[in-house]
């Protein structure tokens, strides 16, 4: 029993290790000075981070990358939820088609999808190829079935057709049921599936590539520019890349797990507390910085 | 004078015919129950009044006033849903107070006060749903919907995800508030013997129709088919034809005879059967026995039939599994169909 344990514990931490290893070598090259014929650099330097924070052009990318995930992520929310919240409550009849429409973007790849895609919009009543609103269009599609299952999840886990059935016989409207009793209920499980989606949305690049490329520079097309001059700075800009998207998993299974534990909280409550929380600990960033 | 009245409502889902042409009266202040199998249509009909589902033809009154097309918000009817349906993100104040703030009346802080001692919560109001026990949460369910005042109260098996000492004790509570506020209440059960306890009138359901009506004494004592009869009282039913050979007379005529359970009395084939006048002896063996507490059911087979009969458990078990015995069958209680 006990000696199985061990065996257990030796296998995930060779696993962890095996996972962390090019992680931590990243980190050591980003903040190395010299570092060619020694196991572990010579000396250490801030410069490549001091470089990477200074240069405009990162900040540029970084801002373009957030607006495109804004916008995508955004926009799925705003016409997904009630679309979904529709369809499951009034007209579970369509539900299988829309689970069926939700589902395709996993079946095309990016490559051929985004062939596609500039065929189509390069001409035509709609030529936005080449502009990031192309960009918009196919991320909304990409994360389409995170957003759709997801909302979908939270709806049936909170039996929302009866809690509208409910307080609709206590005499609220659709549109007060929806916004009271079921919007409350759902808002932490459309927050985990949306910060997923802007997880999986920072790390694309194959789309941003083939659709505007460098016409509209976002964080990984920067990157891979910048592959090609100083591997320092490329581990500099993967490491804080890194760092958001493990700042936001954390959150998200944070957010996961909460119900278990800890005080009862009203769900705006939690999540004002929640945007506290990371108010403060952006504040303390930046106050590191200063 | 009639308070609830439902007109030959039909409704059907796709093909299926789900309630068939139901009439049905209701007096000001009565607590009605529809008693009926699972999936007989109960929950439809209830639905049907509450305006959460529409009906294909028929109409429905409350008061004098139709209300077969108005919304649900509209109806000034309460229900009380079999899951309970409670709003998980408010506390036990806000779910009874969230129709009166919808309404938008004055004094919502005393009325769901009174609400939450009338149904015995004091202490709770901070309370969220999950924090609460089964027959807690059902008095929240109970005061959310009685706090609007409707006019009639709905009530979907709202005791049967509760165990069997919790579910008795709210019976009671039920039915006292239910007196005391005078409401009009149509309840939905499968349990026969919560209809029994409970009802003013039983509303006997089967296959989207209503079989029979009354009140509950009246139809446990005169079942007015088969169906009712092996439903509501674990009737012995018999084809005329096998019941003529089994008592060796064709006195009575009629397609089937019922008998309940508890008028057959057992005696030892020696014993002489009492009065011929009055009663039919058959012959047969104990095949079974069953203990169900205070009751003792034979299961008595004679002539390839089977009779089912109850005694009350105080004198210990008369007669062994495998004992011969004859049934005694009293003329006047064998119901006629
Ligand atoms: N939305 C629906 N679509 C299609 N058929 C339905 C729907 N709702 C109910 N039915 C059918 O209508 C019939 C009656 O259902 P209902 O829920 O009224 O039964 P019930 O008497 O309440 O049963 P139970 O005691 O199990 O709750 C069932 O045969 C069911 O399959
Ligand atoms: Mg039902």
């Amino acid at each position: 029993m006990k000696s199985s344990l061990t065996f257990h514990k030796v296998v995930v931490g060779i696993l962890v290790l095996y996972l962390l290893i090019p992680l931590i070598g990243t980190f050591l090259f980003s903040i190395a000075g010299k570092w060619d014929h020694t196991i572990l650099p010579e000396n250490y330097t801030m410069k490549w981070y001091i470089e990477l924070f200074q240069d405009e052009r990162f900040y540029d990318a970084f801002k373009r990358t957030l607006f495109l995930i804004v916008m995508s992520v955004g926009l799925s929310v705003v016409i997904m939820l009630p679309t979904i919240f529709i369809i499951s409550v009034y007209f579970s009849k369509w539900e299988r088609l829309l689970q069926a429409a939700a589902m395709l973007p996993y079946g095309i790849p990016p490559i051929v999808g985004a062939v596609g895609l500039i065929k189509l919009y390069s001409g035509g009543p709609i030529p936005i190829a080449g502009t990031p609103w192309i960009l918009i269009g196919a991320y909304f599609i990409t994360i389409l079935p995170f957003m759709y299952q997801g909302i979908r999840n939270s709806l049936h886990t909170v039996n929302a057709v009866q809690l509208v059935d409910a307080a609709e016989l206590l005499g609220a409207t659709k549109f007060q049921a929806f916004r009271t009793v079921v919007f409350p209920n759902i808002i932490s499980g459309i927050l985990v599936s949306t910060l997923l989606s802007v997880a999986l949305l920072f790390s694309e690049f194959a789309l941003a590539n083939l659709l505007v490329g460098g016409r509209f520079e976002t964080l990984q097309i920067y990157l891979a520019d910048k592959l090609n001059s100083s591997g320092h700075l490329t581990s500099a800009i993967v490491i804080t890349y890194y760092s958001v998207i493990l700042l936001l998993t954390g959150t998200v299974l944070k957010l996961t797990f909460r119900k278990d534990k800890g005080p009862i909280m009203s769900d705006k409550k939690r999540i004002l507390s929640f945007f506290k929380k990371i108010f403060r600990q952006k504040n303390t960033a930046l106050e590191g910085e200063n | 004078m009639s308070y609830v009245t439902i007109d030959q409502v039909t409704k059907s889902y796709d093909n299926q015919v789900v309630l068939e042409n139901i009439s049905l009266t209701l007096k000001k202040g009565e607590f009605a129950t529809l008693l009926g199998q699972s999936g007989c249509g109960k929950s439809t009909l209830l639905r049907s009044i509450a305006g959460l589902e529409g009906v294909n033809v028929g109409s429905i009154l409350i008061d004098g006033k139709d209300i077969t097309n108005l919304s649900p918000r509209q109806r000034e009817v309460g229900m009380v849903f079999q899951s309970y349906a409670l709003f998980p993100n408010m506390n036990v104040f806000d779910n009874i107070a969230y129709g009166l703030k919808m309404k938008k009346v004055k004094n919502i802080k005393s009325r769901v006060n009174k609400m939450i001692e009338l149904v015995d919560l004091i202490g709770k109001e901070e309370s969220y749903p999950h924090q609460l026990s089964g027959g807690q949460q059902q008095r929240v369910a109970l005061a959310r919907a009685l706090v609007m005042e409707p006019k009639v109260l709905l009530l979907d098996e709202p005791l049967s995800a509760l165990d069997a000492k919790i579910r008795k004790s709210l019976q009671k509570e039920l039915k006292r508030i239910q007196k005391e506020l005078d409401i009009t209440t149509i309840f939905v059960t499968h349990d026969q013997e919560e209809a029994m306890t409970m009802s003013d009138r039983i509303f006997v359901m089967n296959k989207g129709k209503v079989v029979q009506s009354g009140a509950p004494s009246e139809i446990y004592t005169t079942p007015a088919n088969t169906f009712v009869a092996k439903f509501i009282g674990n009737y012995n039913v018999y084809s005329m034809e096998v019941f003529h050979k089994l008592v060796r007379s064709s006195e009575l005529k009629g397609d089937e005879v019922a008998i309940r359970p508890e008028v057959l009395q057992l005696v030892s084939p020696g014993e002489d059967c009492p009065d011929l006048q009055e009663n039919w002896g058959i012959k047969g063996v104990i095949k079974d026995v069953t203990m169900t507490g205070n009751v003792l059911r034979y299961e008595v087979e004679a002539d390839d039939s089977y009779f089912h009969v109850d005694y009350l458990h105080h004198r210990g078990l008369m007669f062994e599994q495998g004992s011969r015995v004859q049934i005694i069958v009293p003329k006047k209680e064998c119901i006629v169909l």
